[in-house]
């Protein structure tokens, strides 16, 4: 009898007790030590996110000059914010912005793993790493954006970037109308992860 | 040939995921963690000697080999970070820093006792490096002259290299024709050397634009483009550029 199609009924407490055991076995080993896991988490949620990302988008959407800036050379634009050191860190080393429009609508994919721009938005969503999305979205955009809520009409173009190599993307969504009055730091409440893969755009409230 | 590396326009797989979570589970927090750690650790590093006892490479590309290395059916079938697991516990097992007898003990340990403590050991230089090498990354930018073959609007082919391991070529690209959208400034390394597949020394990268209606002729959506980032290994001129420029 194959069990290839069968999880084990303890899947999730198995796995917890595996990678507990792991990790103990690594620091008894002198391999990590007993903060390195949590160092590693606490940087992701302090310092490398999508927070960083929100900052440059809302940045963008306030000053035009900066978003032509942002999309001509990535890293020297956002080098010029006041982010938290590390922006051409890991995953973030050599990094592309491109710009929603009118006509045009971004949308980043890696088909191959789940590569992602961890300084400006922190760790893959599970729909960006699901091999379902890798699979579809570089076939069917319009489909897959679909299951997402977002219609995307035929008149504009779908650009669909594939993550290959050592670029790290990410889109800047539009600015939504009706948020002419709010600041930076309002904008910024309007900008996920999602509407930086270009599987959302960003909405007034 | 691996279904890993030709995932791109597979087709019948029903609904995507909409989930916007990073972990769906609380122990898929720590694989992350140590993987992060052991790319922070790896021996190819520039980076501060520390007491750690990893003494081996680890880099995305080992995480990735594992990736592609697996029964395509289980590829689909285990979480994300559940094929992490698997990856970094059978590498820690087969380059001798642990057994999978005691890593098979101690799950079993912690599988009746999920609250038993960590150990508490290790010094803070390690950690220390794994900040740092948060911070600044590992371009693989090198400073070397190299030639550019294309530039911006050349029409190129797609190379189908002999991949066994690894590749950075996804499937559905190989034996199609393209157009430079972008060359890129400097040359760049891949991670390791993929072997007659080409990549790993420092070679120009291009971004090239492909057609959808003629990687999927009769089967792709109307006003799209698709753009790859790739080694420079992957292309080659036109044929029948190759004639014309001989003939002149």
């Amino acid at each position: 009898m194959d069990d290839r199609f069968k999880y084990r009924d303890d899947r999730e407490a198995y796995s917890a007790a595996r990678v507990r055991a792991l990790e103990a076995l690594l620091i008894k080993k002198g391999v990590i030590t007993d903060k390195s896991v949590d160092t590693v988490l606490d940087f992701f949620e302090t310092r490398m996110g999508p927070f960083n990302g929100a900052k440059i988008v809302a940045k963008a959407w306030s000053d035009p000059a900066f978003k032509d800036r942002l999309v001509a050379d990535t890293p020297k634009a956002i080098a010029e914010l006041n982010l938290p050191e590390g922006m051409a860190g890991a995953e973030g080393e050599h990094m592309r912005a491109v710009a929603n429009g009118p006509h045009v609508h971004n949308l980043i994919i890696c088909t191959l793993c789940s590569c992602y721009p961890w300084p400006v938005l922190g760790l893959p969503p599970y729909w960006y790493k699901d091999p379902t999305f890798r699979s579809r979205a570089a076939r069917e955009p319009r489909a897959v954006l679909k299951e997402f809520g977002l219609a995307v009409p035929d008149a504009v173009e779908i650009k669909v970037w594939d993550s290959s190599a050592q670029i790290r993307w990410f889109v800047v969504p539009e600015r939504p109308a009706g948020t002419e009055h709010l600041s930076e730091m309002e904008l910024e409440a309007l900008i996920t992860p999602e509407t930086m893969m270009g599987v959302a755009v960003a909405k007034a409230s | 040939m691996k279904l890993q590396h030709y995932l791109g326009g597979l087709e019948n797989l029903g609904p995507v995921s909409t989930d916007v979570r990073v972990f769906v589970e609380p122990w898929e927090t720590r694989i992350f963690g140590i993987h992060t750690a052991m790319m922070a650790l790896s021996s190819q590093l520039s980076l501060p000697k520390t007491p750690s006892t990893f003494t081996t490479v680890w880099t995305w590309a080992d995480l990735r080999k594992g990736a592609e290395s697996l029964n395509p059916f289980d590829y689909f079938k285990y979480r994300y970070y559940e094929k992490w697991l698997g990856g970094i516990s059978g590498y820690f097992i087969a380059n001798g820093y642990i057994t999978a007898e005691e890593l098979d003990a101690l799950t079993e340990e912690y599988y009746k006792n999920p609250s038993k403590p960590l150990p508490v050991a290790g010094a803070a230089e390690i950690d220390e490096r794994v900040v740092q090498y948060l911070v600044e990354g590992d371009s693989p930018k090198r400073d070397v002259q190299v030639t550019f073959e294309f530039t911006v609007g050349d029409t190129i082919a797609i190379r189908n290299v002999p991949s066994v391991e690894h590749t950075r070529l996804p499937g559905f690209l190989r034996d199609k024709t393209g157009t430079i959208e972008t060359v890129y400034d400097g040359a760049y390394t891949y991670l390791c050397d993929t072997g007659p597949d080409g990549v790993g020394e420092a070679m120009p990268v291009y971004c090239v634009r492909f057609e959808p209606a003629a990687l999927w002729p009769g089967n792709a959506e109307p006003n799209f483009s698709l753009y790859a980032d790739l080694y420079a290994s992957y292309l080659a001129p036109l044929e029948g550029e190759i004639a014309t420029a001989k003939a002149a």
